[in-house]
């Protein structure tokens, strides 16, 4: 049976919540649950808090198991609709909880977690109670986990907005109650937002708000239900990469004038010693002809949105010896420039410029992967540290393109 | 006329520091070490910190956390010996990091650019 709320202690009001988004999380949902309760008895013990799981009414019982899992603080239940999905969805529902709630604080974890511990709910929580309003994490990542965060996220938003936020899609991350509001009040929320976008859109608001961001040291890495390597990457890349340039659009007068970056405040030390991620593998092979594939699903597309010369390189680099491959930052910074250029224009159907944009993406996945293969993980940051600094270094680059008249 | 801080237990650098940022156009004043630093940044107002890693008595990277959380956006260029630092992820709330050599070259750009650097409120 449908219920849009089950809040079997009718609790009115919370200063502090830690939120649980899932869909058909039965198997995993009860780990970071009674985390969750032990960091909220641990460290937030004087508060009343809640945790509330934000659901897009599952059918394999997660809201039976979240509810049945005995905890020392209150639980609330949340349901999107029947047959409406998707996270975003269901972090709508949560800032309309936690204004409700007038909640002060607010965390959020992943529902298929199994590396969080109570202090993680710490580190993201206390910094909002200490006069920062958005907390992001910082996790030991491996240098070929989270690539389009390396490649994209992180390097486009740290020069668009000024503001480095490592993991700006994190998934996990804690943000103040009058943050909720904001969030509800926006005029930018999409069907992209909706899904996967959600957390980029959360990050590139709170910056654009003048919000005080800090990042919270989780001091392991994620560790979480391993995705189907198989499965398709295409709405997920989609939804994150077309919330970025769509708020381009939105936040282009802030954003023109942001210079070069600026660094955050770090949270959550006294960890002990840092675990270490397990490692990632990566076929190459793959990534290879998916990029050479590329040029026979999408060329015309390529042909229609990309510069010239950009045009012209990526063939140069298709020729090259897989062994030596390269795909320089330069030209990455050309493509994603572009292709921003052409998604605010609309020069093609956005959904087909997005996909069109993946095997590009998976070329430079390549090549980091080569130019990195004998670096540590702390010589690999570096490494995407300085592709920052030319992004930024380019600001003028992109402002010019985007300025331009492209004949849409 | 921006104004530098230089946080420094070695006297030749501050020495140094003072001596080129100054020709550079910079007003600079220093001090010798973490003791007291935050209320003299509070009282001194410096534009920029330039902060040593490794002081006796003081971890420049503990220094670090206490000016970020207190002064959210004021910049700090880490300055040492050893690179060895970046290890530590407590690092990454510096604006940018210059390896101590006596040609400030690579100091007086960092201190460009994160004087520069700039968000704009919306």
């Amino acid at each position: 049976m449908f219920e849009h709320e089950v809040n079997p202690e009718n609790i009115k009001k919370a200063a502090f919540v830690v939120a649980i988004p899932s869909y058909n999380e039965a198997d995993t949902i009860a780990f970071p649950v009674q985390q969750a309760d032990k960091g909220i008895q641990s460290f937030f013990g004087n508060m009343r808090s809640v945790i509330i799981n934000c659901d897009n009414n599952s059918n394999d019982g997660t809201k039976e198991i979240f509810l049945g899992i005995r905890t020392g603080t209150p639980k609330i239940y949340i349901s999107t609709e029947p047959g409406i999905k998707g996270k975003g969805n269901n972090f709508r529902n949560l800032f309309k909880k936690v204004v409700d709630l007038d909640a002060k604080g607010v965390v959020v974890v992943d529902a298929d977690l199994k590396s969080i511990t109570p202090k993680w709910i710490k580190h993201l929580g206390e910094p909002l109670f200490q006069d920062f309003g958005f907390v992001a994490p910082l996790y030991v990542r491996h240098k070929y986990d989270g690539t389009i965060t390396n490649s994209i996220a992180y390097p486009l938003i740290r020069s668009l907005y000024g503001r480095r936020v490592r993991q700006p899609i994190g998934g996990d991350f804690g943000f103040c109650g009058e943050l909720a509001q904001t969030y509800l009040q926006s005029d930018t929320w999409s069907d992209a937002v909706a899904n996967f976008g959600i957390d980029i859109w959360m990050t590139t608001l709170a910056m654009n708000e003048n919000i005080p961001i800090c990042q919270a040291f989780m001091g392991r890495p994620k560790i979480h239900r391993a995705k189907d390597p198989g499965s398709d990457l295409g709405p997920m890349f989609r939804q994150v990469v077309g919330t970025i340039f769509s708020m381009m659009t939105k936040f282009y007068p802030l954003w023109s004038k942001a210079k070069w970056s600026k660094p955050t405040a770090i949270f959550g030390f006294g960890l002990g010693e840092t675990e270490m991620p397990p490692p990632v593998e990566v076929n190459e092979e793959v990534l290879s002809q998916k990029f050479h594939e590329g040029f026979n699903s999408y060329g015309h597309i390529w042909e229609r949105v990309l510069q010239r010369e950009t045009v012209n390189k990526l063939q140069e680099i298709r020729e090259m010896d897989p062994e030596q491959f390269d795909f320089p930052t330069p030209l990455w910074l050309n493509v994603l420039v572009d292709f921003a250029v052409a998604y605010k224009d609309k020069l093609w159907r956005l959904d087909e410029l997005l996909d069109s944009l993946i095997p590009l993406y998976l070329s430079k996945t390549l090549s980091y992967v080569k130019k990195t293969e004998r670096m540590s993980i702390r010589e690999s940051e570096e490494f995407i540290e300085e592709e920052c600094t030319q992004f930024e270094a380019s600001k003028g680059l992109l402002i010019r393109r985007w300025n331009k008249k492209t004949g849409a | 006329m921006a104004k530098i801080l230089v946080v420094d237990d070695e006297e030749h650098i501050r020495l140094l520091y003072s001596e080129e940022l100054t020709e550079a156009g910079y007003e600079v004043i220093t001090a010798t070490d973490g003791y007291r630093l935050i209320e003299r940044i509070d009282k001194e107002k410096p534009d920029l910190v330039i902060l040593d890693i490794k002081m006796v008595g003081y971890n420049g990277l503990d220094l670090l956390q206490e000016i970020r959380n207190k002064f959210y956006n004021l910049p700090v260029v880490l300055c040492t010996a050893y690179d060895a630092f970046k290890e530590d992820i407590k690092s990454i709330a510096a604006d940018s990091y210059v390896i101590k050599s006596f040609d400030l070259t690579e100091l007086k750009k960092k201190i460009a650019m994160a004087l520069e650097a700039s968000i704009p409120s919306s």
